[in-house]
């Protein structure tokens, strides 16, 4: 009698954490992800959402003729941050693994704090140093390489990748010099005693050991610089459109939320290819899980 | 690995240079944050802390701190709680779905913070949630938690099973178990989890614009003073927040540091 009182309690005491831990991921994560699925397959009519089967969000994208062109060259926008901050962050990396005690928590800080730094903030000092009376203008016409003030720094595309690259150069940084930090000593020991020159155990231990991680941080940086609308809009001025600002602005004043949704489905699309692509090579190469 | 003196040197050189083009800028704000500017020349005059006492006269500008504060704290506790049970879970739960649940968890964090935001915004609009400071908890939430869930699993699997078992051979209960060996253990990880769900939810901007109804937090507040225009308190603001982050930076970095 006491044992079928305690398994029957047992059972109903596993029920409950298993309703308790369910109800919080499926009910935020997975049921508003499938809701948005289904909005990009619904249709707007005189301004209201009509719950009806359609592709024509999709139809929409791939046969009018701005949305593919402009789609592409945010993602080439962004494979650019992408790999210009992985170009500056390996020697960064590197430097940052080959100190030691107080120098290496220092200057680790330093490169941190940017990433914590306020977003909008850092994305107003940029724009104040770029725009047409701003400082790096009145710097080079000082230094005689311009005469009057290029336009050219501030409201396009330029200024976007320029922008971009600065706001997310941590995300790069950060995984690669974790993974640099994960190389364990002996091996670079090791290749030395084997008469391994510095050049050689750089290029045959070192750089195939850390690569995986800079292709995930840069892959997270890609990630978010293509989803971004709030700098292109600070930055980018007309001409500087890109594929997260149209996503937005059909939340906004477009006001067409199943084209948005069909629209950021594309770009997640997009994202999840690429950072199935990055976690393959990351896994290949034994680099971070 | 120790680099040989000329490639030391040019490593240094060109971090130095990555740090000018990232604090550039910054630096520029916080030295004019004390003068007069009008257009780009500076009255070098005018040193004083006029624009400080300006901002704090500034706005709505306290009362997006305000919100600020109760959207991170109710974050922290909401992900860290959830982040320690989800990996109890994980742990102990003995289920053979707990991959599933894992790869659910993570996943607002791979999501471009676009997406994340819109399939909240059109769930809360269909289950006629009115969109608050309380959804915006919820945004932030789901976008920390992978990391606090990450965190607090980690820890809990470094945890030896016979410090468990021992427990329950000298007669402790499992509430008593969990107590006095579980918690203690895993205590400084939820710590630093929760340091870190702060600063997170802190400056979170894409998710936020979103989810937020008519409250406004810190960064909406600057999004629209920003693009209202310029004003040159905007570069005392800024030289403020820069403080506060350098402090909260040494904070995170000490508690997240893996132990030598």
């Amino acid at each position: 009698m006491q044992t079928v009182k305690h398994r029957w309690k047992d059972r109903l005491q596993r029920v409950l954490i298993t309703t308790l831990v369910w109800t919080p991921p499926i009910g935020l994560i997975v049921l508003p992800l499938a809701g948005f699925l289904a909005y990009s397959f619904f249709a707007l009519d005189n301004g209201e959402i009509v719950h009806r089967f359609t592709f024509g969000n999709y139809i929409r994208f791939f046969s009018d003729a701005v949305f593919v062109p402009q789609f592409l060259r945010t993602c080439l926008l962004a494979a650019g941050v992408g790999v210009i901050t992985l170009l500056a962050a390996y020697p960064v990396a590197l430097l940052l693994w080959s100190l030691e005690g107080r120098a290496k928590h220092l200057m680790l800080v330093l490169f941190v704090i940017p990433l914590l730094m306020s977003y909008i903030l850092k994305i107003f000092s940029i724009r104040a140093i770029l725009g047409g009376r701003g400082y790096l203008n009145t710097l080079l016409m000082a230094a005689g390489v311009i005469t009057e003030p290029t336009p050219f720094l501030l409201f396009n595309l330029t200024a976007v990748f320029l922008t971009l690259s600065i706001i997310l150069f941590p995300f790069t940084l950060l995984p690669l010099f974790v993974t640099l930090e994960r190389i364990p000593k002996a091996l670079i020991q090791a290749s030395s005693d084997l008469g391994g020159a510095g050049w050689l155990t750089f290029r045959r231990v070192v750089l195939p050991l850390s690569w995986p991680g800079g292709v995930i941080g840069a892959s997270f940086t890609f990630v978010l610089a293509l989803g971004d609308f709030v700098t292109p809009q600070m930055v980018g001025g007309p001409t500087g459109l890109t594929f997260g600002r149209i996503v937005y602005s059909q939340f906004g004043l477009a006001y067409n939320w199943p084209f948005g949704s069909a629209l950021a489905v594309i770009l997640m699309a997009a994202v999840l290819a690429v950072l199935a692509l990055a976690a393959r090579i990351g896994r290949s190469q034994g680099g971070p899980p | 690995m120790t680099f040989p003196w000329p490639v030391a040197w040019a490593l240094r050189a060109f971090a130095g240079l990555v740090l000018v083009i990232l604090y550039g800028p910054l630096a520029v704000a916080v030295v004019l944050s004390f003068f007069d500017q009008t257009g780009t020349s500076v009255d070098w005059s005018s040193f004083g802390l006029q624009w400080y006492a300006k901002l704090f006269a500034n706005r709505g500008i306290g009362e997006a701190l305000v919100n600020t504060f109760i959207v991170g704290a109710g974050t922290v506790v909401t992900s860290v709680v959830l982040g320690t049970v989800f990996a109890l879970y994980f742990q102990y739960g003995g289920s053979p779905w707990r991959g599933l649940h894992r790869a659910i968890i993570v996943t607002p964090f791979l999501l471009p913070p676009i997406v994340t935001g819109l399939s909240l915004l059109i769930f809360f609009r269909e289950v006629g949630v009115p969109r608050s400071l309380l959804t915006v908890v919820i945004g932030h939430t789901l976008l920390v938690l992978a990391l606090v869930y990450r965190t607090i699993l980690q820890r809990l699997q470094s945890l030896s099973p016979q410090l468990i078992e021992a427990s329950y051979d000298l007669g402790a209960t499992r509430a008593y178990t969990f107590r006095r060996v579980l918690l203690p253990h895993l205590a400084s990880a939820a710590v630093a989890a929760g340091v870190l769900a702060f600063a997170l939810s802190f400056d979170e901007t894409l998710i936020t614009l979103l989810v937020t109804g008519s409250d406004n937090t810190l960064p909406l507040r600057l999004w629209a003073m920003v693009r209202t225009g310029f004003t040159p308190d905007m570069n005392a603001l800024i030289t403020l927040i820069l403080a506060a982050t350098a402090a909260l930076s040494v904070a995170v970095i000490s508690l997240v540091r893996p132990q030598p």
